[in-house]
């Protein structure tokens, strides 16, 4: 049961009678009335307890979009609700508007859209619908709470992926071109062209060019050689989603960052041909995308990723190169997605490194925070220069570690949470095009 | 994805609320019976009643008087307003009437009232104005009367002369003047009596001062009880008046703030408070139970940054916090004049000192030498070595023409 405003106006409305007749008849009699009016406005109303509630909700929805989730409720009564509805998500779905009125004669059936933005990503869950039905006078309501769960997986907004075609051109760019700079073990042969000018001359192929000879006896061409990037190596993700992924650097856990830069990395790596697996790990496997192909690639990695929260535990490095070799025994480029910070925290990356970059290569990225960067350069006051002693001391730490890193011979990418994904994709094409990989 | 749920309703029927709130109804509802119960029972068998009290059964009480006078066919009336008294008077043939005002409620005007009652006026213990209001003729001589004490009736008041000699405490009284023809009884020495009598009018007046004589607990005592039913069962109405609340005459002259108030004040702020709580429930009404859900904890990552520069404050470990900044200081400029990383401070100020022109022994010292002896100091270094690198990388940045 619920009341309504105007069962309070009604009753305020009382002082008159009061007045009037003066003693407690006035008011007495004025409460009764104001009761019975009640109770038969509740007689009258429809039963909320007789509707039926089908829930049709989007499985999916990326994190800043927004979606409709509909909610179809048939009136099995006798009597007709006039009413509030409200649908009862949890609050970082951002449902809105939370409370719409309704109007189902008995027998029918209405839809309600109720448009979810949410602010988290994860699933988000919808418990149950709550109605009130006010009876014919609107001076009470009956209410009642009918469970419809319902649930909406929250994707990752891969924001990163604007950068994504400024490295596939960079990516057709090392695709066709000549040795001029590059002719390593990491490139293969493509194809046979033309000479023009410009091409480096030792890419010349003599013996094609013999026997392209135009025997009308037309002008000498010359033909190259072409390269392009080997193709079908693996690219192993391996993000770490321990305790120190859940630092917020510029409003964003270190895990989303990770998550962006290993969703705009896998698009890039399968576009060249690369096979990606990933790879959310602390102290067990929290999420993993394995053989998947190019086409459902990313698909498969949002939704993995979309309800993992960082666990505040101590990620267990030196499980992680099993668990790369069990993802493929071949030699493949390594990409831990984790935090250095200091020497003591990263003991345990440190002591597994060597056993990854025996048989791989090894690429470890970190996000910097860019307010400790600000801090090292404000020096006006004291606790300024204390503050800016303390984010050097911080800085150094980390470049310790990553001076450590390099020396058991992986590779560092630092950069801010914006500029780590786009970095972390240059780094690859940068070790494409050296044919490392 | 649509599904169609079962009824499934969250919300209680009232049928199951009250299931649910059986217990506590029932449990409260046996805590007042219990309560009921027991303020009965206690009535009957209190002992905290008021001293002469006609319906106590208590020590002090005065119930066996009356349920004897009952039963020999005196018909007791037991009144609390002056009112009732006279009604009750009028009612009868011929009636005595018992006065027992300990809290002193009668006023002078109710007193005189009280004396122009057609019917024999028995008055206990009356006090110090009473006594003067009522029979100017005695005066009280205090609880001048010892319970170890017979005293003898020696006088020729006929219920007096039955009982011989009783055995009480209370006041005493002394006649002051014995010209109206007051009669005192059971004399206790020096003058003072313990019953005087008066004649009126219409009936006589009865001042009794040993009153503990009438209670259940003494009036089996020597002649007691002769000269308590003799004194009180002489009519056929025995009206025991106990001044209440009835009597109350204060205020008579100015009127209450109740008689000020118009009839409605109270109902119109009864209805108020109505309609402050029907706002609450209004509004307080909950749209079904919340949703709950999982929120993240939000640690910022620079926070052991700052804690650690509050610590370096605190402590003010300028040495530390100095060497921090010139190690980074001098990373940096390693970088920018193209040693690497590793390379000694001695090499680094080489290089800068031939880059910026600056004395070699200053350089030294302002990148590996002097600790600060002051947060002034802290600061001015600090400033300095910023200055050298900005110099340093305008000098690199923009090499000058060779």
């Amino acid at each position: 049961m619920a009341l309504s405003g105007w069962f309070v106006a009604l009753l305020a409305l009382g002082a008159v009678p009061t007045i009037a007749v003066g003693g407690p008849w006035g008011l007495l009699g004025w409460l009764g009335l104001c009761v019975a009016l009640v109770a038969v406005d509740l007689l009258v109303a429809g039963s909320p307890r007789a509707l039926r509630i089908a829930r049709d909700t989007p499985a999916r929805v990326r994190l800043g979009e927004s979606v409709a989730s509909r909610l179809v409720i048939a009136n099995e009564g006798r009597r007709a609700i006039h009413g509030v509805v409200r649908d009862a998500w949890q609050p970082s779905a951002g449902a809105s508007p939370s409370r719409q009125r309704i109007v189902i004669a008995a027998g029918e059936r209405r839809a309600l859209t109720t448009t979810l933005t949410p602010r988290r990503r994860g699933e988000r869950r919808a418990a149950h619908v709550t109605v009130r039905a006010f009876g014919p006078l609107r001076l009470a309501a009956r209410q009642a709470t009918l469970l419809a769960p319902g649930v909406i997986r929250v994707l990752p907004p891969f924001h990163s992926r604007r950068h994504l075609p400024s490295r596939l051109a960079r990516l057709r760019e090392l695709d066709g071109r000549t040795s001029v700079m590059l002719r390593g073990q990491g490139t293969e042969f493509d194809s046979l062209r033309e000479y023009v000018r410009g091409d480096d001359v030792r890419s010349i192929d003599w013996r094609a060019t013999a026997r392209r000879r135009d025997p009308a006896g037309g002008g000498l061409q010359l033909v190259v050689r072409t390269w392009r990037p080997e193709r079908d190596r693996r690219v192993v993700i391996v993000v770490d989603s321990g305790r120190t992924s859940a630092a917020r650097i510029d409003h964003e856990p270190r895990l989303d960052t990770a998550f962006e830069s290993s969703l705009l990395l896998a698009a890039l790596a399968s576009r060249a041909g690369d096979h990606v697996d990933l790879v959310v790990f602390d102290r067990r496997v929290r999420g993993r995308v394995q053989g998947a192909s190019a086409a459902e690639l990313l698909s498969r990695m949002v939704d993995v990723m979309a309800p993992i929260d960082p666990d505040l535990i101590e990620t267990d490095w030196s499980a992680v190169p099993g668990l790369v070799r069990n993802v493929t025994p071949h030699r493949a480029l390594v990409v831990l997605l984790t935090s250095i910070d200091t020497p003591g925290s990263s003991r345990a990356l440190l002591a597994a490194l060597p056993q990854l970059t025996r048989n791989h290569t090894v690429l470890v990225a970190s996000v910097t925070d860019p307010e400790i960067q600000q801090a090292t350069t404000e020096r006006g006051n004291r606790s300024e220069v204390y503050r800016a002693a303390a984010a050097e001391r911080a800085l150094l730490d980390a470049a310790r570690v990553a001076t450590a890193i390099r020396q058991s011979g992986a590779d560092v990418v630092t950069a801010t949470p914006s500029e780590l994904p786009p970095a972390v994709a240059d780094r690859y094409l940068e070790l494409k095009a050296a044919g490392r990989l | 994805m649509s599904t169609t749920t079962a009824p499934e309703v969250l919300t209680p029927t009232l049928r199951t609320t009250g299931a649910r709130a059986r217990f506590w109804i029932l449990g409260i509802a046996a805590i007042v019976l219990v309560g009921i119960v027991m303020l009965v029972a206690e009535r009957g068998v209190s002992t905290e009643a008021s001293r002469l009290d006609p319906d106590s059964a208590a020590p002090g009480g005065t119930r066996a008087l009356v349920e004897v006078l009952r039963d020999q066919g005196v018909e007791v009336h037991l009144v609390t307003s002056i009112t009732e008294m006279r009604r009750a008077v009028a009612a009868a043939d011929s009636a005595t009437v018992v006065l027992h005002d300990p809290t002193a409620i009668l006023d002078e005007q109710q007193r005189a009232q009280f004396l122009r009652t057609a019917a024999r006026l028995v008055v206990l213990e009356p006090g110090l104005a009473a006594t003067a209001d009522l029979a100017p003729e005695i005066g009280l001589a205090g609880s001048a009367l010892d319970s170890e004490q017979r005293l003898d009736s020696a006088c020729a008041l006929p219920a007096a002369e039955r009982a011989g000699e009783i055995r009480g405490t209370g006041f005493g009284y002394r006649i002051l003047d014995d010209s109206t023809g007051a009669v005192g009884c059971f004399p206790a020495g020096d003058d003072i009596v313990a019953l005087v009598q008066l004649p009126r009018d219409n009936g006589d007046l009865v001042i009794l001062g040993a009153t503990s004589l009438l209670t259940n607990e003494e009036i089996t005592l020597a002649g007691n009880a002769a000269l308590a039913l003799n004194l009180l069962g002489e009519d056929a109405t025995l009206v025991w008046y106990v001044p209440g609340v009835d009597d109350l005459r204060a205020g008579d002259e100015l009127p209450s703030i109740l008689d000020l108030t118009a009839t409605w004040a109270t109902p119109l702020a009864l209805l108020a408070v109505l309609v402050v709580i029907a706002a609450g429930v209004w509004r307080g009404r909950r749209f079904g139970p919340l949703v709950r859900e999982r929120l993240p904890v939000i640690v910022r990552s620079s926070e052991t940054m700052e804690g650690r520069a509050r610590l370096y404050e605190r402590a003010d470990a300028r040495l530390h916090a100095l060497d921090a900044l010139r190690m980074a200081a001098l990373g940096r400029l390693a970088t920018r004049v193209g040693l690497s990383r590793r390379a000694t401070v001695d090499e680094i100020v080489a290089a800068v000192a031939s880059l910026t022109g600056r004395d070699r022994s200053q350089l030294h010292d302002l990148l590996a030498g002097a600790a600060p002896h002051s947060d002034a100091d802290l600061l001015r270094i600090s400033d300095e070595l910023g200055q050298l690198e900005r110099t340093v990388a305008q000098l690199t940045t923009s090499p000058p023409t060779r």
